[in-house]
C-alpha cells in the first residue's frame, strides 16, 4: 500500500472529488434560462407573425423576396462575420441609425403638429434669447449683486415666457411654416451640427462648411419638395433629423476609412426591397397583407379592423412623454441631488434620511394601479384638472417613475470618485461649484440611461391610464395638453376586449410590435449611451 | 452684519493672545529648533511661521486621532511629517486646510493658527481658507476635462481674472509638465500617465498661487522615476512656498525637506526638528528606533 502511493497513484483512483451536484445544478440553471428566452422568443415570434401575416402570400412572392433580400442580406451579414467584424459593427449602425433617425423625425413631425406649433416654438426661442441677453447684460453691468443676479435669473425668463410668446402670436403678419421653421430649427440644428464638425476635426472651416451644407440642404425643400411630393417642411425635418445625422456618419466611416465596406449593407437590403417590390409586382404575385403598415401607423382608430389606426395613441404617448420629461425628470433628479450630496449623513437628521431612502426604494414596488388612484385623488379630484387628459396622464404616470428616476439617479451620483469631490474641495471650490462642474458632468451619462429606462417603465403603462379616465377609443388626436387622450397601451387594452378577433390577433398585435420597437429602441439607446461615456480607466 | 463686527474683534484679541502664549514659551525646545534651522541653513535668513498648531486633538467618533499636538511650520521651507501607518500624519495635514470638515465624525479641539489666525474660529470660511492652501492628494485625481481645463479649474472656481492661457502655461512650466503636454492641452487629463498625472495635479494646485501646498503622499503611487521627478519639483517648489509633505519615505524626507516632524502610534507629535538632526542624532529613542527601522 505505502509503495502504491508513493509511485504516484494519487490521481485517477476511485477517491475522485464527486462533481455530480454541481453538474445539476448547473444544468438546471442552464435549462432555467433557456426556458426564459425561449418563452419570450416564442411570444414574440407569435406577435410578429400576427401582425405582418407573411404567410398570407402568395408562394412566388416569398420566394422571390428570399431570393432577393433574406438571401443576399444573410451573405453579407455572413462576410462581415467571418471577414470584417468592424465592417459589421458599420453595417449596424448604418442600418440601424438611418431608421432611428427617420422614427425621431417622426417624433418630432408629431411635437410639431400637435404639441407645440412652429409658432409657439419660434417665440419661445425668442424669449429665451431676450431673456438670455438681459441676465448677461446684468451680470456684466452689476457684477457684484449676487441676491439680485439669483432675482433676474429667475425672474426675466419667467417674465419673457409670459409675455413675448403673446405679443410674437398676435402680431398680424407671421411667416410661413417653413420659414419659420427653417429659423427657429433648421438653424439652431445647423449650429450645433457646425460646431460639432469643429470639434470632432479642430477645424474652423469643415465646420462652417457642414453648417452651411446643413442650412443649404434644409432650404432647397422650398424648391425640390413640391417636386417630389411632400411639403417643404417635412423635407426640412428629413434633412436636419435624417439626412444630416446619417450623412455625418458615413463622412466620418469613408475619412476613418475601417469597415468601410460596411456601409453598403443599407444599400444591399434596401436596393433587395426594391428589386422585390419590382419583380413581384411585373410577375403578379400577390404580397401579404400585414396588419402593421403604413395605413396603421397614420390612421384613426375605426370600426372596421381593415382601416383600424394607431396614430392618436401614438401622438398621446409622445405628449404623456413630454410631460414626464419636464415634470419628473428634474424633481427626481433634483431629489437624488440633494440626496447624495446635501442630506445630513448622521445623527437624527441622518437616521430620518436613511427612513426616506428606504421607503423610496418601497415606492417603486408600488403596483401601478394604486399610483393611478393617488393621480385620480390627487390632480382631478383634489386638483380639479380634467379626466383622462395628457397633462394628468403625464402626471400620474411620473409619480409612478419618480422613485425609479431618483434610485437610478442617486446610483449614478454615488459612483462619482469621492477623490474628485476631494480635489475640488481642496481647489477652494464650494459644494455648488463641485456639484455643478464636477459631481453632474461626471454623473450624467449614468443619469441620463436611468432615465431612459424610466421612461421605457412609463410608456407601457396601463393600469394608472384606466383609472384617470383616458378614454377607449380617441378618433382625433390631441392637440393640447388638456385635451382627452389615449397612449398605446391604453389602445391595445381596448382592442383585446373587442368582439372581432381580427381586432384581438391582427390590430392588437401590430399595436404591441409598434410599442415593443419604440421600447426596444428607447433601451438601445440607454445602452449606447453607457457604452459611450464608461469611464475610461 | 452687526454680529461680524462683534465676533471680528474677539477672534483678534485670540489670536493676539496666542502669540503672547508663544512668545512666552521661547524656552521650548521647538522655537529653539527654529533658530537652529536659521544656524545650519547657513542662509541666515529670518524664519517666519506660517502654521502653528497648539493643544490641537482631532477625534473620529470617540477614536483619538492627534494628541495634543504642538508645531510650527516655517514660511517658504519644505516640512516633512513622517511616522508609522495610522499614526495622525494625514489626519494633521488635513487639519490645516480643514479637510477634515468633510468628514461627519471627526471633532477637532484646540487651535490651528494660519498667518496667525485660528481657522477652526467661526468667522472663518473654510472655502476662502482653502483657496489660500493648495493640496496634492495621494493618488492622482485629476478631473475628467481636458489639461487645460484642469489647470484652470481653481482659476475658474476662485473667479480670478486674468489671462488664463498665460497662467495655464506658467503653471505646467512650473510643474515640470509643460513640455509633455504643451500640443495636446485639448486631451483628457486621464489621458496621461501616473506621473504625468501627478504633476497635472500639482500644476493645478499651484495655479491660483497659493501660500501654502499641503503634499499628502504625492509619490506613493508613482514609480521610481516619476518619484524622483516630482522630488526635485517639490525642492524648486519650496522657493517660492511653504510647503508640508506627508511621506512614508522616510528616505524621501531626509532628501527633501528641511524640517521633520515624527509622529508616533497614537497621534502624538514625537519630536519635531531640523531634518538633519533627527536623522543624525534624535531626541526621543522612539524616534531613534522609527528612523532605523527597529519599528514600524
Amino acid at each position: 500500500m505505502a509503495t502504491d502511493q508513493q509511485t504516484g497513484t494519487w490521481y485517477g483512483t476511485g477517491e475522485a472529488v464527486s462533481r455530480v451536484r454541481g453538474q445539476a445544478f448547473k444544468t438546471l440553471c442552464l435549462s432555467a434560462t433557456l426556458l426564459a428566452l425561449l418563452s419570450v422568443f416564442v411570444l414574440l415570434l407569435y406577435v410578429a407573425n400576427d401582425a405582418f401575416q407573411p404567410l398570407s402570400a402568395d408562394t412566388g412572392w416569398l420566394l422571390v423576396t428570399i431570393g432577393t433580400v433574406v438571401v443576399p442580406s444573410l451573405a453579407a451579414v455572413g462576410y462581415y462575420y467571418t471577414r470584417d467584424t468592424r465592417a459589421g459593427e458599420t453595417a449596424t449602425i448604418a442600418l440601424g441609425l438611418p431608421i432611428v433617425s427617420l422614427l425621431l423625425t417622426g417624433g418630432v413631425f408629431i411635437t410639431f403638429e400637435h404639441v407645440v406649433s412652429v409658432y409657439q416654438w419660434l417665440s419661445i426661442l425668442v424669449s429665451l434669447a431676450v431673456a438670455g441677453g438681459i441676465v448677461y447684460a446684468h451680470s456684466r453691468v452689476r457684477t457684484e449683486a449676487d441676491l439680485e443676479r439669483l432675482v433676474v435669473v429667475v425672474a426675466v425668463p419667467a417674465l419673457a415666457l409670459w409675455f413675448i410668446p403673446k405679443l410674437i402670436l398676435s402680431l398680424p403678419m407671421l411667416p410661413t411654416q417653413s420659414i419659420a421653421l427653417l429659423g427657429s430649427f433648421v438653424v439652431p440644428v445647423a449650429v450645433v451640427v457646425g460646431l460639432f464638425v469643429r470639434r470632432q476635426r479642430e477645424n474652423d472651416r469643415d465646420g462652417v462648411i457642414a453648417a452651411v451644407l446643413t442650412l443649404v440642404g434644409a432650404a432647397a425643400g422650398f424648391g425640390v419638395a413640391p417636386v417630389v411630393g411632400i411639403t417643404p417642411f417635412v423635407w426640412m425635418l428629413l434633412v436636419t433629423v435624417t439626412a444630416v445625422p446619417v450623412s455625418l456618419y458615413v463622412e466620418s466611416v469613408i475619412r476613418r476609412g475601417a469597415g468601410v465596406s460596411g456601409l453598403a449593407f443599407p444599400l444591399i437590403v434596401v436596393g433587395g426591397i426594391v428589386a422585390s417590390a419590382v419583380l413581384t409586382d411585373t410577375l403578379g404575385f400577390a404580397g401579404p397583407t400585414p396588419w402593421l403598415d403604413w395605413g396603421f401607423l397614420t390612421n384613426v382608430p375605426s370600426r372596421t379592423p381593415e382601416d383600424a389606426g394607431f396614430y392618436p395613441p401614438l401622438v398621446g404617448s409622445v405628449m404623456m412623454l413630454l410631460i414626464i420629461i419636464i415634470s419628473a425628470f428634474p424633481v427626481g433628479v433634483g431629489a437624488a441631488l440633494y440626496l447624495e450630496e446635501y442630506a445630513p449623513q448622521r445623527g437624527r437628521w441622518g437616521r430620518l434620511v436613511d427612513l426616506i431612502e428606504v421607503n423610496i426604494g418601497n415606492l417603486a414596488g408600488v403596483p401601478s394601479v394604486v399610483y393611478g388612484v393617488l393621480g385620480l385623488a390627487l390632480f382631478i379630484r383634489a386638483g380639479g384638472l380634467g379626466s383622462g387628459t395628457a397633462l394628468v396622464g403625464g402626471f400620474t404616470v411620473g409619480l409612478l417613475i419618480l422613485p425609479i428616476v431618483i434610485i437610478s439617479s442617486q446610483e449614478a451620483i454615488s459612483a462619482v470618485p469621492d477623490s474628485m469631490r476631494q480635489a475640488s474641495y481642496g481647489m477652494g471650490a464650494t459644494k455648488w461649484q463641485t456639484t455643478r462642474n464636477v459631481v453632474l458632468p461626471e454623473a450624467l451619462p449614468g443619469i441620463m440611461t436611468g432615465n431612459i429606462l424610466a421612461m421605457g417603465r412609463a410608456i407601457g403603462e396601463t393600469a394608472p391610464l384606466l383609472i384617470i379616465g383616458a378614454p377607449a377609443v380617441v378618433r382625433i388626436a390631441p392637440n393640447s395638453f388638456t385635451n382627452k387622450f389615449s397612449a398605446m397601451p391604453r389602445q391595445i387594452y381596448t382592442w383585446s376586449g373587442e368582439i372581432d378577433a381580427a381586432f384581438r390577433h391582427g390590430v392588437l398585435a401590430a399595436g404591441v410590435v409598434t410599442l415593443l420597437v419604440v421600447l426596444l429602441l428607447m433601451n438601445g439607446a440607454a445602452i449606447l449611451i453607457r457604452n459611450k461615456y464608461q469611464r475610461r480607466e | 452684519m452687526t454680529q461680524d463686527s462683534m465676533t471680528n474683534p474677539d477672534s483678534r484679541t485670540d489670536s493676539q493672545s496666542t502669540d503672547l502664549e508663544r512668545s512666552n514659551q521661547t524656552s521650548d525646545p521647538l522655537v529653539d529648533s527654529s533658530i537652529d534651522t536659521g544656524q545650519s541653513g547657513g542662509s541666515g535668513g529670518e524664519t517666519r511661521t506660517v502654521i502653528e498648531s497648539r493643544d490641537l486633538d482631532v477625534f473620529y467618533d470617540e477614536t483619538q486621532a492627534l494628541q495634543s499636538v504642538d508645531i510650527e511650520i516655517p514660511a517658504e521651507k519644505v516640512t516633512a511629517i513622517i511616522g508609522p501607518s495610522g499614526c495622525g500624519k494625514s489626519t494633521f495635514l488635513r487639519c490645516i486646510n480643514r479637510m477634515n470638515d468633510l468628514v461627519d465624525a471627526a471633532r477637532i479641539e484646540g487651535a490651528l493658527n494660519f498667518e496667525g489666525k485660528n481657522v477652526y474660529d467661526d468667522d472663518v470660511d473654510p472655502v476662502v481658507l482653502r483657496r489660500k492652501i493648495g493640496m496634492v492628494f495621494q493618488s492622482p485625481n485629476p478631473f475628467p476635462k481636458s489639461i487645460y481645463d484642469n489647470v484652470a479649474y481653481g482659476l475658474n472656481v476662485q473667479g480670478i481674472e486674468g489671462d488664463y492661457d498665460a497662467i495655464v502655461e506658467k503653471a505646467l512650466r512650473r510643474a515640470a509638465l509643460w513640455d509633455e503636454v504643451k500640443d495636446q492641452l485639448d486631451s483628457s487629463g486621464l489621458d496621461l500617465s501616473g506621473g504625468q498625472q501627478q504633476r497635472l495635479c500639482i500644476a493645478r494646485a499651484i495655479a491660483p498661487d497659493p501660500d501654502v501646498l499641503l503634499m499628502d503622499e504625492p509619490a506613493s503611487a508613482l514609480d521610481p522615476v516619476a518619484t524622483s521627478k516630482i522630488e526635485d519639483l517639490i525642492e524648486e517648489l519650496s522657493e517660492e512656498y511653504t510647503v508640508v509633505i506627508v511621506t512614508h519615505n522616510m528616505q524621501q524626507a531626509a532628501r527633501i525637506s528641511d524640517k521633520t516632524a515624527v509622529f508616533l502610534t497614537g497621534g502624538e507629535l514625537a519630536e519635531f526638528d531640523n531634518t538633519d538632526k533627527i536623522f543624525e542624532n534624535p531626541e526621543s529613542q522612539r524616534v531613534e528606533d522609527y528612523i532605523t527601522g527597529k519599528f514600524g
